[in-house]
């Protein structure tokens, strides 16, 4: 069996003649935390309709738990947990309704965390779905995708909606989740403190390519920034390749480097800088770097 | 699969009712009538039996529609695809439960034509098996307009395909009226279902949900 529980291979979407998803590659081993992001119209959700096999693919492949998305038969199905964005919920049902069906129609349900749950979020079950606020929606949904005991768990912008005390409460229940041996997410949200608490892998989609795809800790250590103050004006070119950013203001120069290694140290040192100072750089500041409006793509992999 | 069915007779259990109420007019219909055959003569079957093929045929035409319109208006099959449901077991509840509806009008009608050719000999010479035939034929027919309904209910483009729809399903009962209820028509019929259910099937296959 293999162990990548989620595998893309050369994967192309084109939505009426736009290229939307240009070549994407990754798998998510089990067990794996895989934070995917990008910008608004990305192509986050289309990966993840195509996953799902609710969107068909222009070419390439997809397959999830080592079935292919198109052939996911309803065993399978029971494996995977999915909140999908805007919280795809049936508007007309009541909360009851829609729970007991999604309770006859899954493999295995666990009342006693589903109980759980919705004591916690406190969900009026008499409420019909249209009527509850977008937070509750999110609350809902999760419940459900809880409930079966997911053994993947696809977060398309879960958070989205929820306030604060909700999204906390959401990422601990996405932690406990993790604890339980084998459980992989793969999780998309524009929250990136929220990925950056659990992720352990990153992928950034930009221009239809995947920029990023590295564990958390790596893209923070090939991704650099720093600042350098040049005994006079900076020189015009650094030669050096994969330069995400460059900014210089007097005597300094700030650039942001992908897939820093010690041979990009030694070029920079022959231009003999007075200072070079690395800026520590969040997940949210790689993002930006990333998928900068008019930047080239850079893959960080 | 029961599961899904349940749902969808919930979801249209208005038809259902509708289904019911029109079995029981027409069982009345058909006892009066035949009770009364020898005062009012056939030209009551044939005056009742047209405005109430054309009901019957336009309103489970108009539960394909809904059903399929309100899957794709409401995103259900989009929601049920999460769950572990196939596409394929989506639809086949979806047909089973517009079939069971047809049936619910059709089945009484049928025993009630059984039990009352019993009670009474008809004064008037008819082959054996008539009643098979004619409700054999009113069910493709009802079935066909069915599956018209699903077919374009499915599509992005409203206008053209329903105004295309009830054309085809008034030219199907006209046809009726003009072959009588014999193979032919029911060859025809049964083409039409099949052609109708295998683009439905290909289009909510493969469309993105």
């Amino acid at each position: 069996m293999n162990d990548n529980v989620i595998k893309v291979e050369n994967l192309v979407k084109y939505f009426d003649g736009r290229c939307v998803l240009d070549g994407i590659n990754f798998t998510v081993p089990r067990g794996c935390i895989y934070g995917l992001l990008g910008r608004n119209g990305a192509g986050k959700t289309t990966i993840i309709r195509i996953l799902l096999g609710t969107e068909p693919a222009t070419r390439g492949e997809t397959s999830l738990l080592d079935t292919e998305s198109t052939n996911l038969s309803p065993g399978i199905r029971g494996r995977i947990g999915c909140v999908a964005e805007g919280h795809n919920l049936i508007q007309s049902y009541k909360v009851g309704r829609l729970i007991k069906l999604c309770k006859d129609l899954s493999l295995r349900w666990n009342d006693e965390s589903f109980g759980h749950l919705i004591e916690t979020f406190r969900l009026p079950m008499d409420r019909r779905v249209k009527d509850l606020s977008m937070g509750m929606r999110a609350q809902l949904n999760l419940s459900l995708a809880m409930a079966i005991d997911p053994e993947l768990l696809i977060l398309d912008d879960p958070t989205l909606g929820l306030d604060t005390v909700a999204r906390r409460q959401f990422l601990e229940l996405a932690i406990e989740v993790i604890q339980k041996q084998d459980r992989t997410i793969l999780f998309c949200s524009h929250i990136l403190s929220d990925v950056e608490r659990i992720a352990d892998r990153i992928g950034i989609l930009a221009a239809g390519k995947l920029v990023v795809d590295c564990p958390l800790e790596q893209l923070k250590e090939r991704v650099k920034k720093l600042q350098i103050i040049f005994p006079e004006s900076p020189p015009e070119k650094l030669y050096l390749t994969e330069i995400m950013n460059q900014q210089i203001q007097g005597r300094e120069m700030v650039i942001t480097v992908a897939n820093w290694n010690r041979q990009k140290q030694t070029i920079l040192e022959t231009f003999k800088p007075s200072s070079c100072t690395e800026i520590p750089m969040s997940l949210e500041d790689i993002f930006i770097e990333c998928t900068r409006p008019g930047a080239e793509p850079v893959q960080v992999v | 699969m029961l599961t899904l069915i349940r749902r969808e007779i919930r979801d249209n259990i208005v038809y259902f009712i509708a289904a019911v109420v029109f079995s029981a007019i027409l069982i009345a219909l058909l006892i009066n009538a035949t009770y009364h055959f020898e005062s009012s003569g056939p030209a009551v079957y044939v005056g009742l039996s047209i405005p109430m093929l054309v009901i019957l045929v336009l309103g489970f035409s108009a539960m394909g529609v809904t059903q399929m319109y309100m899957d794709r208006n409401r995103r259900i099959s989009a929601f049920l695809s999460a769950l572990p449901v196939t596409r394929s077991r989506i639809l086949t509840a979806r047909i089973v439960a517009g079939l069971l509806a047809i049936l619910i009008v059709l089945v009484p009608l049928t025993i009630a034509a059984i039990v009352l050719g019993r009670l009474l000999a008809l004064p008037i010479p008819i082959f054996a098996g008539y009643i098979a035939d004619i409700l054999t034929t009113v069910f493709l027919m009802v079935f066909a307009c069915y599956c018209l309904g699903l077919l374009t209910g499915w599509t992005a483009n409203k206008i053209a395909p329903t105004f295309g729809a009830l054309g085809l399903n008034l030219v199907l009962v006209s046809l009726l009226f003009v072959k009588g209820f014999g193979p032919d028509i029911k060859f025809l019929l049964v083409l039409v279902i099949v052609a109708c259910l295998i683009r439905t099937w290909h289009k909510f296959m493969s469309t993105s949900l």
